[in-house]
């Protein structure tokens, strides 16, 4: 799969919601009516992955996410339990997360598969497994893919896993990629699934690649769970987007999208896990 | 499988076959309306009421449909452990904090935004309780949910990225459903009537289930997926457009893939919600896809309500399993042909043995998806 363009826009918790309407002005003329922080969030991201970007009219949609809409359907919960009336027809519409890849699809002009879909700390990582198996099986020859979530009192509250310190953000990261490998910035060369630590290990020691030049940590992998993999990989470099750019539940998105823009040259080892201790690896290549 | 009509496949097939329904009438009671709308309730004893229900409840629905379905596919403990997860709902959990509300002077929505796990909590509870190993994979495409679970689990099984996988359906009542939906003008007063004449909207219903995917027939009586395809109508995000074009491509797409004409199928499942637009789409889409000869049509939605996002896998059930009875269901409700659809779903069951079916399914945010099964020999 490569990746023809990528980026991220993470901006600070509930920030005002004309604001981000401020910025995607900058990337469509479209006056976006009756929708919600989540669905800017998702048009941000890829609007700005995507400008001056010449896209393939089929470009199917993959939109991760963990918490989807988590505001709006708050706001029409408050409608229906607190107001005790019956909700605004668009809110109603607008808590099925989906909604957010059809305005992507739709102010993009792009016809393919649109799906929305989530798995506990690892969502942008099974995404990417469903858009491989769409690129296999001859579904898809071009897809936006991303990651959008907005910043989640319930993670803040367990200290989940933003206790270490992380700030919260509001975070939408995405890539553009195709078949084709003409015209490519990178390449998504593995995508690896575990069932447990000592199985992604042993996939890491015996991997015969040339040494990772850099390497990312995912939320959930813990401060000696990181050292020992750094003593094993040995990277000639770290990128900690999580302290350096904070926490959203789609950080993995956002921090391997940002990689692509500040990593010329360099492959990326992106190490997860969720808390059943299932883990994923994302190798990228950026040229 | 749960539904209003119960939890044995055996009863649902001869509720089916009788054309017996249950459907109850639930009040607003919140927002105090003069009126009640009709909605297709599991009902599994008589101490089951709306008020009494529980996160317990939830997922004793949800465990009970998954136990009943590992069982009836005679896995042992390392297949079990083997296989994968796909998970598709429109609600997810927000029953869980609607249960919750009744039992605390906190809002729902304070509830749900301070300890919301996000749309993979269900298939994680799953996992866990069952010992399931693989990944797990929720999708929210709203109406389209489940069925979409089921094209990727499909998908991954024949691309050789799994060899196993559960797929499961689950929307149970809500009010942010319920209410979300009368807000929309889209409940029906009384009646489900897809394709009528005289329709006037949708019917909601709550079901559970559970399918399991394998890449070989354990029995001969098992379905095969052949294909299918998912594609977003952008064209508005409440309704599809009019002429079908995004409907009949999608189905077009599950065609090629499954390698079949149109002249192949036997019968198509439609979505049919009975609303004016997707039924108006939908057939506008049936006849360009298949021409002057569109195959039998029936519509499930009157027997079990529109489950929204479990639909995908809830109607396959129903449908499967009334094929391997014998029959290709009718479609209860229908009495009077719309002459701008001029469409006449089975009134009758239909005689069914081998075959190959389309299976259609529409959902907001344009969402199209389209599944090709057949229960033939010669398609292994």
């Amino acid at each position: 799969m490569y990746i023809h363009s990528a980026s991220a826009f993470t901006g600070e918790a509930n920030a005002d919601i004309h604001f981000l309407k401020e910025e995607i002005r900058r990337y469509t003329q479209e006056n976006f009516r009756r929708v919600n922080r989540f669905i800017l969030l998702s048009l941000l991201g890829a609007l700005q992955c995507v400008h001056q970007q010449p896209l393939e009219a089929a470009t199917a949609v993959y939109l991760t996410t963990e918490d989807g809409n988590l505001g709006e359907t708050a706001d029409v919960l408050d409608e229906i339990y607190e107001s005790k009336s019956l909700p605004r027809p668009f809110g109603f519409i607008n808590t099925m997360s989906n909604t957010a890849a059809f305005h992507l699809a739709r102010n993009l002009g792009i016809r393919g598969r649109n799906i929305t879909v989530s798995s506990q700390h690892l969502s942008f990582e099974r995404g990417l497994e469903l858009l491989k198996a769409d690129f296999a099986g001859g579904a898809e020859r071009s897809a936006l893919i991303g990651g959008v979530d907005e910043s989640s009192l319930s993670r803040m509250n367990r200290k989940e896993p933003s206790g270490r310190g992380w700030r919260m953000v509001d975070g939408s990261g995405w890539f553009y990629v195709k078949l084709e490998k003409e015209g490519a910035c990178g390449a998504f060369t593995e995508i690896m699934s575990f069932r447990d630590g000592p199985s992604c290990m042993r996939w890491i020691r015996e991997r015969e690649r040339s040494p990772v030049e850099v390497v990312s940590f995912g939320a959930l992998i813990g401060d000696d769970e990181a050292t020992a993999l750094r003593e094993t990989l040995r990277p000639a470099a770290e990128f900690d987007y999580l302290r350096d750019y904070g926490y959203s539940g789609s950080a993995t998105a956002c921090g391997v999208s940002l990689f692509v823009g500040l990593f010329q040259a360099k492959t990326l080892l992106h190490i997860n896990r969720d808390q059943r201790g299932n883990y994923a690896v994302i190798e990228l290549e950026r040229y | 499988m749960t539904c209003s009509l119960g939890d044995s496949l055996e009863g649902i097939v001869d509720a089916v076959r009788h054309k017996r329904i249950k459907l109850e009438h639930i009040p607003f009671n919140i927002a105090r309306l003069p009126y009640t709308r009709p909605y297709y309730l599991i009902n599994r004893n008589e101490g089951d009421k709306l008020d009494n229900r529980s996160a317990e409840y939830f997922y004793a629905i949800l465990f009970s449909a998954v136990s009943r379905a590992l069982r009836d596919a005679g896995l042992n403990h390392a297949e079990i452990k083997d296989m994968h997860l796909f998970f598709g709902s429109t609600s997810m959990d927000v029953p869980v904090f609607e249960g919750k509300h009744r039992k605390t002077s906190a809002t729902v929505s304070s509830m749900f935004l301070q300890s919301s796990s996000g749309y993979g909590k269900i298939a994680g509870a799953i996992v866990e309780k069952f010992g399931i190993g693989g990944n797990c994979y929720s999708f929210t495409t709203a109406c389209t949910s489940s069925a979409n679970a089921l094209l990727y689990a499909a998908a991954m099984i024949s691309e050789g990225h799994i060899e196993r996988a559960m797929v499961v359906g689950y929307d149970l009542f809500n009010n942010l459903g319920f209410y979300g939906f009368e807000a929309l003008k889209s409940i029906a007063a009384s009646e489900y009537r897809p394709f009528d004449r005289t329709r006037d909207g949708l019917i909601l219903g709550e079901a559970c289930g559970a399918v399991v995917l394998e890449g070989m027939r354990r029995k001969a009586s098992d379905f095969m997926h052949l294909g299918g395809a998912n594609l977003c109508d952008t064209y508005s995000i409440t309704s599809n457009d009019e002429e079908g074009s995004a409907a009949a491509e999608t189905m077009n797409r599950a065609l090629k893939q499954a390698g079949i004409g149109p002249e192949d199928i036997c019968a198509v499942k439609a979505h049919a919600t009975g609303t004016e637009n997707n039924d108006k789409t939908e057939c506008a889409a049936m006849r360009a896809t298949f021409g002057r000869d569109i195959p039998p049509v029936t519509c499930v939605k009157p027997f079990i309500g529109h489950t929204v996002g479990a639909c995908g896998v809830n109607e396959l059930i129903l449908f499967t399993e009334s094929v391997k009875a014998g029959f290709v269901p009718s479609t209860p409700g229908f009495r009077e042909v719309d002459e701008n659809l001029k469409l006449t779903p089975l009134m009758e069951n239909m005689e069914a043995g081998e075959g190959i079916f389309m299976l259609n399914y529409f959902g907001f945010g344009g969402n199209c998806t389209t599944l090709i099964l057949s229960n033939k020999d010669n398609k292994e």
